[in-house]
């Protein structure tokens, strides 16, 4: 049997600090198999994005340093390697989208250029093949006028092409995994629809490991296989997206998925609100993280921090309330 | 809180602390001039040409002249230190002014406004001092100002820039939705976001002013009732071959001077710059 | 009943470096007492600007702004400091919409200060206002920035709220928070309306909040409005081929639904409002457009109760 894509196990990452040190991934495991997205949810300072960014070996150190766990790609383990071949790596086995295109691309270098260096570097292609696959690469993520487009530059695009150019960057070597950090918050609703359609059809076309990133639970419900729900640096719950939307175990996806509304369905008189705000690192509390927001608290939950349990297989979740029954 | 916070970030640049102790010491050895030598420094009281060390009543010696170049060193540190310090705070006023009303309120004031900076950036400004100051005469206010006006224009640059990034933020805007007027949220609201880059260069132009004075008054254009250490540079130039510390001593002075005021500015950088707290 | 906020062909346009760009092109529409109106569109439709015209923050063009039945477009000085104190506004930007150097007190005291109270009536009324948002007196003392995103967000509408206004203009007030405290100020302001009778013009690109919180639609595209209605109507029975594809966009929390519905992705961009189509703006991305469309451009007509498409093939 071939090996999974992507296997992380117990992956744990610090922030060395002047303030101290904050576990920002704290024992993160998760699979990715073929053809498979897995969503990684959770608001901003839970982690998720450091994760990506434990998983591509791109954390910047100082202040960010793995400091345990192993990331399996397709098999080898990858945090022991030395830069230079993660370099051959990145872009080759595992292509990264992020959040902001605009920044992703150089601006002052043409997009042929940029898709062509990624191109060259990886299996090479002389200049004038890699300015074919280029074109070729532009017309797989549907930008109209391919040819005329590839001596542009970044600032004569609109976000969404940006973007585009990006995926077309990320998958030019045919990775077997790809991690989109929340590929589409900066482009408008239409536009979207339009990249999450695009991820999608060449996820299927070519059999890619997805990690999808994001804090939208619609994007979400739109795009992923499996979610991972992280809270303050931790997994709290894992389940595919069927069950999770259906009956979430851990308490905090429960308010999540109660304060997202949903069009079209009766409208509720209010949202379920989760009361107070995410703790920060340096100071969480002493049991589960979660507990001071908590509706299901128990004592036991403020001194003594849940395990994750799997109540089901293939659906984990970290909370004593949770083991007593559902929500 | 946020005092003492800023204060730490201060600390924590070795050099700035340094360079403010030594300033600090400067600045107590002016203000006490008159209790240590209450007499004027400018009366001979010995033989001329005394070297540092020759005569335990004199640790640094006598000038040309015979007169005591400790207690000139103290007086001309008084007269330095107010030069550096009313310059640059002619310079920040007409700066912040200037740079404000363009920023904020752009179109063709600011147009004016930067046509005048580029106008007075053209102009070599020692000469321009020399020239107010032979023109009008030298006095300790006419030097003042001139420097102040030579040295206005990368102050009003930077308030202008900090105004142009504060004027569209969010909470301008809730101000202006309020009806406070235009006065008002310059001077209360955009002025304090604005301040610190601005602390940091007004400290700069301090020891500008000083090299300044110290050159106009090393060019003998100095006011003739105050001894400033420029002008003990200046009166000792003649004998540079001979007892060369005459010069040397006074411009050992302004240098160290100059570069304490250099690190306290980019100290005030440091703790000022929230982009680099928490590193 | 007359209407609290009335829009009579509003148009807001700037000249820039690059030509004329026409932000808001003949905007018409009301708002009651009461009323919670939603403003969608896609970023450059001119929704934020035309939040920002009703606040007097750009300049109006032409047009009419009427705040119960006060025109108040072209109004200056005191006239104007009178009007504001009916329209407040709350801002996206939670970081940038208080004054890092002011103290909370300060800045929620602000728009009191100005309007002459004496500073023990000051200091009553913003207890109170703090009470009202769930932040406790003592937050008065502190700086914005020992708060977090959605704890300055209610600041934020304490100062909104401070002179009694009837009118909120809510520019994306949750976009920029997360989801558990999202959810937070939106029934914040849900109970503010329901205590207080204030009106909402909620500005948002988010059509789950918006569906959640308004009443009544309104929905954008290049200046211009080209569908208003109920909420109700504008998700059940939309009429303008853009609300369908926004509709048909916008990402459901909800696996289920999400597949079982029917999905036409939008295909192209916003055209530039620099040189904005000739004929119906949304022409260039329309799946029905004809030969008419480049010509000639639709007007608002009304397709039922209460509800208005700008569309020839409705």
């Amino acid at each position: 049997m071939a090996a999974v894509p992507l296997e992380v196990s117990d992956l744990r990452t610090t922030l060395f600090t002047r303030r101290g040190e904050m576990k920002a991934v704290d024992g993160l495991s998760l699979s990715v198999g073929a053809g498979e997205t897995v969503a990684l949810v959770g608001e901003s300072g839970c982690g998720k994005s450091l994760s990506a960014l434990s998983i591509m070996r791109l954390l910047p150190d100082p202040p960010a340093r793995i400091v345990g766990g192993a990331v399996k790609l397709n098999g080898r383990d990858i945090v022991p390697l030395s830069e230079e071949s993660m370099l051959d790596i990145r872009g080759k086995e595992i292509g990264m989208i992020f959040q902001d295109p605009m920044s992703a691309l150089n601006p002052v270098a043409t997009i042929e250029k940029q898709i062509a260096e990624v191109v060259m570097a990886h299996t090479g292609l002389g200049r004038f093949q890699a300015r074919a696959r280029a074109h070729e690469l532009l017309e797989q993520v549907g930008i109209p006028d391919a040819a005329r487009r590839l001596d542009a530059y970044p600032h004569q695009l609109s976000g969404g092409m940006c973007q585009r150019v990006v995926i077309a960057m990320a998958i030019a070597c045919s990775p077997s995994v790809l991690i989109a950090d929340e590929p589409t918050t900066a482009l408008d609703v239409t536009v979207q629809a339009q990249v999450l359609t695009l991820l999608k059809r060449l996820q299927a076309e070519a059999g890619m490991a997805m990690i999808f990133i994001t804090h939208d639970l619609g994007v979400v419900a739109e795009t992923a296989d499996r979610v991972v729900v992280m809270y303050a640096g931790r997994k709290v719950e894992e389940a595919a997206v069927d069950d999770l939307f259906e009956a979430p175990l851990h308490p905090y996806t429960a308010g999540l998925i109660g304060a997202t509304p949903v069009p079209g369905a009766v409208r509720a008189e209010r949202l379920a609100d989760i009361p107070g705000m995410v703790p920060p690192l340096n100071a969480l509390p002493p049991g589960c993280a979660f507990a001071p927001r908590c509706p299901r608290a128990m004592d036991r939950c403020r001194t003594e921090r849940p395990a994750l349990t799997e109540p089901r297989p293939g659906r984990r979740v970290a909370c004593f309330a949770a083991e007593k029954g559902p929500t | 809180m946020e005092r003492f916070a800023f204060l730490g970030r201060f600390a924590r640049n070795r050099g700035a602390l340094a360079g403010t102790v030594i300033i600090l010491l400067v600045a107590f050895a002016a203000l006490s001039a008159p209790v240590f030598f209450p007499t004027d420094p400018l009366r001979m009281v010995a033989q001329p040409e005394l070297w540092p060390g020759e005569d335990p009543a004199f640790p640094l010696g006598t000038d040309s002249l015979g007169r005591d170049m400790l207690a000139m060193l103290v007086h001309g540190a008084r007269a330095t230190l107010l030069i550096g310090l009313f310059a640059s705070a002619v310079a920040t006023l007409i700066g912040v002014s200037v740079g404000a009303a363009a920023g904020y309120f752009g179109g063709w004031i600011d147009e004016t406004a930067m046509r005048a900076v580029e106008l007075f950036q053209t102009i070599p400004n020692l000469i321009f001092v020399l020239t107010i100051v032979v023109i009008l005469g030298s006095t300790l206010h006419n030097i003042v100002i001139a420097i102040g006006i030579v040295s206005w224009t990368p102050i009003a640059r930077m308030t202008r820039a900090e105004f142009l990034a504060l004027r569209d933020r969010e909470f301008v805007q809730a101000c202006r939705s309020m009806g406070m007027g235009d006065f008002g949220i310059i001077v209360r609201e955009i002025l304090p976001n604005a301040l610190p880059p601005v602390i940091v260069l007004s400290s700069l132009v301090v020891a500008g002013a000083i090299l300044f004075e110290s050159a106009v008054s090393f060019l003998g254009l100095g006011d003739p009732n105050i001894a400033s250490w420029g002008r003990l540079v200046g009166d000792g130039r003649e004998l540079i071959r001979s007892s060369w510390y005459i010069c040397a001593i006074p411009g050992v002075a302004i240098m160290v001077t100059v570069l304490c005021l250099n690190l306290i500015g980019d100290g005030l950088n440091d703790a000022l710059n929230p982009k680099l707290r928490d590193r | 009943m007359t209407a609290l906020l009335t829009l009579n062909n509003v148009h807001v346009h700037f000249n820039t470096a690059a030509g004329l760009v026409r932000a808001v092109n003949g905007v018409s529409l009301d708002l009651g007492a009461g009323e919670t109106l939603g403003l969608v569109g896609e970023s450059g439709c001119g929704k934020s600007t035309l939040g920002k015209a009703i606040m007097r923050l750009v300049p109006v063009s032409t047009g009419e702004i009427r705040v119960e039945g006060t025109d108040i477009a072209q109004l200056q000085g005191s006239a104007l400091t009178a009007m504001r104190r009916k329209v407040q506004m709350i801002f996206q930007d939670p970081y940038g919409s208080l004054n890092p150097r002011s103290t909370v007190g300060r800045s929620v005291a602000q728009p009191l200060v100005l309007a002459g109270w004496k500073p023990e009536a000051v200091a009553e009324r913003v207890d109170t206002l703090l009470g009202w948002v769930g932040l406790p007196t003592d937050a008065k003392q502190r700086y914005p920035h020992e708060f977090s995103g959605g704890q300055r967000q209610r600041i934020g509408i304490a100062r909104a709220l401070a002179l009694n206004p009837r009118l909120i203009v809510c520019d994306e007030p949750v976009s920029a928070l997360d989801v558990s405290v999202r959810a937070q100020v939106i029934n914040l302001l849900e109970d503010l309306k329901a205590e207080f009778g204030v009106s909402y013009l909620f500005i948002s690109h988010d059509l789950s909040v918006v569906e959640h919180i308004a009443d009544r639609v309104a929905v954008m595209y290049l200046g211009t409005i080209v569908e208003i209605g109920s909420r109700d109507r504008i998700w059940r029975q939309p009429q303008h081929p853009y609300t369908k594809a926004l509709l048909a966009a916008a990402p459901i929390a909800d696996p289920k639904l999400a597949r079982t519905r029917t999905r036409t992705v939008l295909q192209g961009e916003l055209p530039s409002p620099l040189e904005p189509p000739a004929g119906c703006p949304f022409h260039s991305r329309c799946p029905i457009a004809q030969a008419r469309c480049k010509t000639e451009r639709p007007v608002l007509r009304a397709t039922g109760d209460s509800a208005q498409a700008a569309c020839h093939f409705i």
